[in-house]
């Protein structure tokens, strides 16, 4: 009874893009592909201080941050944001501030041990 | 006859049946508690025992009735007429506070004639009653406000037609502590009754009628004008200035303390504050050390950042080995104890000592008996025999007194004879509990209750165990005598020895209930409990200072260790000395040595709140957190963990004692495996479950065993001195730490009853 409530509820749910995990999976990798030949443009375009391999070190870390999400509304829902992202990349609507953001190399990690939080006042 | 009857069946004689109705009756016991009698409130029924009276019948049936002079713990004067309420059939409506109730009453507490009677209670008592809450200091928590919101008349009918204006009475000025606003009084006595009763001093009182009655609505004068009762976070919490461990509400407001106030603990202090305990709060805001500090080329002490101080001290230390040696003080709590121990462990040290000596020879610490007070606080006012040695109880823990005081007050007078006690209990209906003689050995001191002072010759102990001093008659007949003996017996040195005399008096007494300990110690330190757990458990062996003294010291630490119990000059010349927080760490050789040796030399350090004593000898300075700052275990004299929780934050750079022992173990590379209070309470609990128990007192046992290993004391009482006290008088109560000493009001107090002494009054 309960299985069938599940199942009649994961039926019920209304797919973004995707259909069925296949789908999603190459929905992720053409974005990744399109990253990919973006970043010479980005290195250049936006002159920022990182080469195209560091570059393309942290577009794999982006991806593979969600490498587990089994749910695919939400792997949809995250391609979708990717594209928009990498449009308001390829148009130039950002700028050379927001890209650097995504190398955070301005953020202090926070304190995780004992002595250093001591010492940063957080214990 | 019916005596042998009794004895007969029980041996299991056959007796014929009219013996047999004999001895039923008998066992059914003359003492029968009478019969319930069922009284009506508003129509529900209530079965209360006969006596009860109407306002305590309506509080078992939910039903509050509005009163002002009535008080559970104080006695009844039923002088407010606030509590009236209608009885059928009554021509008047009674006053429930004073009124017993009889038979098939039906009380009627919400009807007409109730309403109106309080309506014009209320009215008369505003007709002399300012109208300016918004400036008086009880606004918002005040019961006359809430009351006339709540039971009194929707419009005044007061108009001023003399324009004489309304009753003015000139305040009084009754000291530092207490405000009094006499315009404001309602004459509820409460006060009067209060000081009378609970306190024992008779300095209250009403005399005359009408106008010339007065008193005065009391207030807190320190508090006075400061908050508002809606505006403070208010955080339960332990008071730590005696060993009692009341429990109090800290109310705070804009990071800052506002007052303190007594929290009901039924077990410890019921609903009652000591004046110390209260009002010392504003010590904890003066004279604060607010950074760490390490004492420069030129001998001063220059305040640094955390990351420099614990470098210099873990080199220090580091550099001393097992040298080191830590001395704690009377607020250190039992986390900052337990870290310290381990650490000193891990450096090969076993020098964690009391600023407080305990004698170890016999059971020393091993065995609980020796060093708590085992028959709990709250039975202290069932006792018929208190004998009191080196002890001023008023004083050291005014709150133990107030027991004792209670069983004086309340209990039974002239003991009625042994034959009419039956008789007498089946009249009374209750268990007869005779007024306790007390005595003392020891100074003469005021306990405010007659009491006998035996003298202040340590002989006396053993003249009671053998019989030869009158009181040893008292004391063998009494069925539940205490004795309190105080901690600073132990500070002599002979104090192992008076212990043993009073462990074998202890024993002699003719007391059967197991349940009663007549063996009782009594601390005047918050710390010295825990720490006594951390001795046992860590298989420590020198309690007091003399082994610092003794020890070729490289480093010491004091924790929060302010009572000059440490001297420059005894330590080695180039001792370092550590004041952690309320604590520091001293050398007086330091200033002549250059900065690179420093660190080699440098030997005491203070961990503390409070820049007292023990913070102008130490060397490096690390400051800690009051007890107000901190979540934190404390073991009052009882042997009853309780906690305190964080009101406000430390000032300044100040942090919680125990983090900092585990930085600089962490730094000295004997990293201590605790990050956080929880993995420091699972390592309390591991060395003492019953230190994470809070609020549970667990029983002490092994007395027969201690006083059995008592008996291998060597060594004799020193008979030419007298036992002694150091609070004899009320002047030497309020300064004895270092928050009280740091507080203005304190001082003020100090001031006061001097001038009180010089006053021809």
């Amino acid at each position: 009874m309960a299985s069938q409530t599940v199942k009649r509820a994961i039926k019920e749910v209304k797919p973004i893009l995707s259909l069925d995990r296949e789908e999603a999976r190459l929905r992720v990798l053409n974005l990744y592909k399109a990253w990919f030949r973006q970043i010479p443009y980005i290195v250049k375009q936006y002159d920022i201080p990182r080469n195209e391999e560091q570059c393309r070190r942290k577009l794999r870390e982006e991806f593979t941050k969600y490498d587990n999400i089994p749910d695919i509304r939400v792997i949809d829902m995250l391609v979708i944001k990717g594209q928009m992202e990498l449009k308001e990349i390829v148009n130039v609507w950002k700028q050379k501030g927001h890209v650097m953001t995504y190398f955070k190399d301005t953020i202090e990690p926070k304190p995780q041990d004992f002595l250093s939080k001591f010492l940063n006042g957080k214990e | 006859m019916l005596r042998i009857t009794l004895g007969k069946i029980i041996k299991g004689a056959k007796v014929s049946p009219k013996y047999v109705y004999i001895t039923t009756r008998a066992l059914s016991g003359p003492a029968k508690p009478p019969e319930n009698v069922e009284v009506f409130i508003d129509d529900k029924p209530v079965h209360v025992p006969p006596g009860t009276t109407v306002l305590q019948a309506a509080a078992l049936v939910g039903v509050e009735i509005p009163r002002f002079c009535y008080h559970e713990r104080l006695a009844v004067a039923g002088n407010c007429r606030m509590c009236l309420v209608e009885v059928e059939k009554s021509p008047k409506p009674v006053a429930a506070c004073a009124m017993p109730v009889m038979k098939g009453w039906r009380i009627k507490t919400d009807s007409e004639l109730t309403r109106k009677a309080r309506e014009g209670v209320m009215e008369f008592l505003l007709v002399n009653h300012p109208l300016d809450c918004p400036i008086c200091d009880q606004g918002g928590e005040c019961d006359l406000q809430d009351q006339s919101m709540a039971f009194g008349s929707d419009r005044s009918r007061f108009t001023d037609i003399d324009f004489s204006g309304k009753r003015a009475v000139e305040d009084k000025d009754i000291g530092p502590l207490v405000k009094t606003i006499m315009t404001r009084c309602i004459h509820c006595t409460r006060c009067i009754r209060f000081a009378s009763e609970v306190a024992g001093v008779d300095d209250l009182g009403t005399t005359g009628r009408g106008n010339d009655m007065q008193w005065g609505a009391l207030t807190s004068k320190p508090y006075s004008f400061t908050a508002r009762p809606w505006e403070i976070r208010k955080i339960d919490s332990i008071d730590v200035l005696d060993a009692v461990g009341s429990n109090i509400i800290v109310s705070t407001r804009t990071g800052e303390v506002m007052r303190i106030v007594p929290r009901v603990n039924e077990e410890i202090n019921e609903e009652w504050l000591a004046d110390k305990s209260r009002f010392a709060y504003d010590g904890l805001k003066r004279q604060r050390l607010v950074t760490p500090m390490i004492r420069d080329n030129n001998g001063e002490l220059k305040p640094v950042d955390w990351e420099a101080a614990i470098l210099t001290v873990a080199k220090v230390i580091k550099c001393a080995g097992p040298s080191i040696g830590v001395i704690a003080g009377g607020m250190a709590d039992a986390e900052v104890l337990v870290a310290a121990k381990d650490l000193l462990n891990r450096l090969g040290s076993e020098a964690l000592c009391t600023e407080h000596t305990f004698p170890l020879d016999g059971s020393g610490t091993d065995l609980r008996s020796s060093y708590l007070l085992n028959n709990k606080i709250v039975n202290a006012e069932e006792a018929d025999l208190v004998l009191l040695i080196g002890t001023n109880p008023r004083l050291e823990a005014p709150l133990l007194n107030t027991r004792l005081r209670k069983g004086w007050v309340h209990n039974d007078l002239d003991p009625p004879k042994l034959a009419f006690r039956e008789q007498w209990e089946a009249l009374a209906g209750k268990e007869y509990k005779p007024r306790p003689v007390v005595a003392s050995i020891g100074p003469e001191v005021d306990l405010r209750y007659p009491y006998e002072n035996l003298g202040s010759n340590p002989d006396l102990i053993k003249q009671i165990i053998t019989g030869s001093h009158t009181f040893s008659r008292k004391f063998k007949a009494a069925k539940r005598p205490l004795i309190i003996i105080g901690s600073e017996i132990f500070e002599r040195p002979d104090g192992a020895a008076i212990f043993a005399a009073v462990q074998t008096l202890a024993t002699k007494s003719s007391c059967t209930d197991e349940n009663w300990k007549v063996l009782n110690v009594l601390h005047k330190v918050a710390s010295q409990v825990s720490l006594y757990y951390r001795l046992i458990m860590g298989g420590l062996d020198t309690p007091g200072v003399d082994k610092i003294r003794e020890g070729n010291l490289k480093v010491l630490l004091l924790i929060g260790a302010d009572e000059c119990s440490i001297n420059k000059s005894d330590l080695p010349k180039d001792c370092f000395i550590i004041y952690q927080g309320k604590l520091f760490i001293f050398n007086a050789e330091f200033g002549k040595v250059p900065f690179s040796i420093f660190h080699k030399t440098i030997k005491h350090s203070f961990l503390g709140h409070h820049g007292d004593y023990g913070a102008s000898i130490a060397d490096a300075i690390l400051p800690g957190a009051a007890y107000t700052e901190k979540q934190a275990t404390y073991v009052n004299t009882e042997g009853r963990a309780q906690e305190t929780l964080v009101a406000v934050s430390p000032p300044g750079r100040a942090r919680e004692d125990w983090k900092i022992i585990r930085a600089i173990s962490e730094v000295v590379g004997a990293k201590l495996p605790y990050d956080n209070l929880n993995e420091i309470r699972d390592r309390l609990d591991q060395v003492a479950p019953h230190l994470t128990k809070y609020g549970y007192a667990e029983d002490a046992n092994y007395f027969k065993q201690a006083e059995q290993l008592a008996q291998s004391i060597q060594g004799n009482i020193d008979n030419c001195t007298p036992l002694d006290v150091k609070i004899k008088v009320l002047e030497d109560y309020f300064m004895t730490d270092a928050i009280s000493r740091a507080s203005p009001t304190m001082a003020k107090c100090v001031q006061a009853v001097l001038k009180q002494k010089q006053s021809k009054y």
